[in-house]
């Protein structure tokens, strides 16, 4: 285990050992494992990788077929249990849905009362709170069939800030942000990760390397590699050459800003080798699965 | 200018403690004066400053509540009910539009003779079913996703919408049900029908989408009226004595299922 720094005595936030999940004939996870403390955990892979599905699970809200999960030191399968870790938890989902004709305020307000806030003077406060952090203090009288799609994620994001839970699970957070809400996105979650567990799920792997202490690189309902992003870019080392060409031998490769080609796959001899990045490890992973299972 | 106010009469006004008409004198002034509005300013303790600015956001956030909200705020739910029943999309006016327009074709039919009179009986015990069904469920509330992982119990949520519906479906039919052509016993037949089949519906969401029980259970209804005028000498034959026992044992039935499934609402099926 590539552990994060769980500032809790070495007992980690995350625990889950053999997972499995099936849709009918569709394997969604087989046999997934993965520990996190303190930190952000990034879960990188494609579509149908199976990180929605994991996310679920760890949101309380899908039980697994098979496997050991243990969520703040509890077991979400009991009701008792399952009831505390929601107490202190935080989920934005993939596709949050959203009552349209709700204020940005109300709409978090409705989460809040969800989260058994029922004192008013108390939730609205801590709605504010949540809605400031997400930037959003200014459209918060604004109805949300109003608001960009952007703007949309920030509330989704709000609400799952209330109550300053000690788990964060993010189902594609920047998906749809502009650079500047993206930015702005990895600034308020860096911070937030400093005292707590958050797990974010991605396609992006510039918000990997720049977010998380700790990746998982998924595909196929499989962990392919757990460790810090250096060791998703150590996976390409030696396999990312520069070349004036599309290197036939080559996996992948496209032209870059210097007009030459980046190419990676297994390098020939005397190629001029790169620095590899996390999105080439990536590649080479994702991609290697794939050219496994299709022989 | 040459008037100020009095830096005594100003501390007393800072506090909230001076009498009516001379806040409004010195208000009058302070609108004017910079230098006195600075010089109140070191008067106003930062917790007043802040309690007055929480009250201000308290109104500016809670103004723009919805009709639905309102109502049932000025009937004396609380609050964090009312904003609950807000989001149940077979309590918003539109549903209760539809209700309406549905109910009125169905009375209309009723007044035409006895046929009129069945169809009425068919379709109001459907009316609380189809709102119970789009009250809470995966496919219907864009927060489902966000309702589960928090730490109200989904069972309770659901609990709440569906009495709310069951109330106010009723009360529509009920209204309808009175300009029937009789008001015999006909007028009340389709009560314990809604019942049951709204019970049976919130069971049976305990194993299945409220969807798919919701079209289970509007074809069985409709089979079993069907079937009970084909094959029976007395007409209205599924709303008679021994029916109408029938739905009170399968709304028993359906409570005692939904104490003992209440946790299988606490997460998803399927994906």
């Amino acid at each position: 285990m590539t552990g994060l720094d769980d500032g809790n005595g070495g007992k980690q936030r995350v625990r889950l050992q053999g997972i499995e999940k099936r849709f009918l004939r569709t394997r969604a996870l087989d046999g997934v494992s993965l520990d996190a403390g303190t930190g952000i955990l990034g879960l990188l892979g494609p579509n149908g990788a199976g990180k929605t599905t994991l996310l679920r699970i760890l949101a309380t809200i899908l039980a697994p077929d098979a496997g050991e999960v243990r969520l703040l030191g509890r077991n979400p399968s009991r009701s008792r249990d399952r009831l505390e870790i929601r107490r202190r938890l935080g989920y934005m989902p993939q596709e949050p849905g959203f009552h349209r004709n709700f204020t940005a305020f109300e709409f978090v307000d409705y989460v809040a009362i969800l989260k058994e806030m029922t004192h008013r003077p108390r939730r609205h406060q801590e709605v504010r709170r949540a809605l400031e952090l997400s930037g959003l203090e200014s459209v918060s009288g604004k109805k949300i069939r109003a608001l960009s799609g952007g703007m949309r994620r920030r509330v989704a994001l709000a609400q799952s800030l209330l109550g300053d839970p000690d788990l964060l699970i993010l189902d594609e957070p920047t998906a749809g942000l502009d650079p500047e809400q993206r930015l702005r996105f990895r600034d308020m979650v860096s911070r937030l990760g400093e005292d707590r567990t958050i797990v974010v799920s991605t396609h992006q792997t510039e918000d990997v390397a720049a977010l998380c202490q700790q990746v998982v690189v998924m595909n196929a309902g499989r962990v392919l590699l757990t460790g810090a992003p250096r060791d998703v870019a150590e996976v390409a080392r030696g396999h990312v050459w520069l070349a004036d060409g599309r290197d036939p031998r080559a996996r992948l490769a496209w032209r870059t800003a210097e007009g030459r080609h980046r190419n990676i796959g297994d390098a020939p001899p005397g190629a001029e080798l790169a620095e590899p990045t996390i999105e080439d490890g990536y590649l080479l992973l994702v991609g290697e699965r794939a050219f496994s299972e299709a022989a | 200018m040459s008037w100020h106010g009095d830096p005594a009469l100003m501390e007393t006004y800072a506090l909230g403690i001076l009498d009516e008409v001379h806040s409004s004198s010195i208000e009058a002034h302070l609108l004017r004066c910079e230098r006195c509005r600075e010089a109140i300013a070191r008067h106003v303790g930062r917790d007043r400053i802040e309690g007055m600015w929480a009250a201000i956001e308290e109104r500016l956030d809670i103004a723009p509540q919805g009709m639905v909200e309102r109502l049932l705020g000025r009937l004396g739910m609380p609050d964090h009910v009312a904003r609950l029943l807000a989001a149940t999309p077979s309590l918003r006016l539109s549903w209760f539009g539809a209700v309406a327009i549905a109910l009125a074709f169905a009375t209309v039919a009723a007044r035409a003779g006895s046929v009129g009179v069945l169809q009425f009986l068919v379709v109001a015990p459907l009316i609380p079913l189809a709102g119970i069904a789009v009250a809470y469920g995966p496919r219907v509330d864009p927060t489902y996703e966000v309702g589960l992982a928090a730490p109200m119990r989904s069972f309770r949520l659901l609990m709440i919408r569906a009495l709310a519906v069951l109330i106010t479906s009723m009360a529509l039919v009920g209204i309808a049900a009175i300009a029937l052509p009789h008001l015999d016993w006909t007028a009340a037949a389709w009560l314990l029908p809604s019942i049951a089949l709204s019970l049976g519906n919130l069971a049976l969401s305990s194993y299945w989408s409220p969807q798919r029980a919701t079209v289970g259970l509007v074809a069985a209804w409709t089979l079993a009226v069907v079937l009970g005028e084909r094959f029976s000498s007395v007409p209205y034959a599924a709303f008679r004595a021994a029916p109408q026992a029938a739905f009170a044992m399968i709304a028993v039935a359906s409570i005692v299922v939904l104490a003992r499934r209440r946790e299988a609402f606490d997460t998803r099926r399927g994906r």
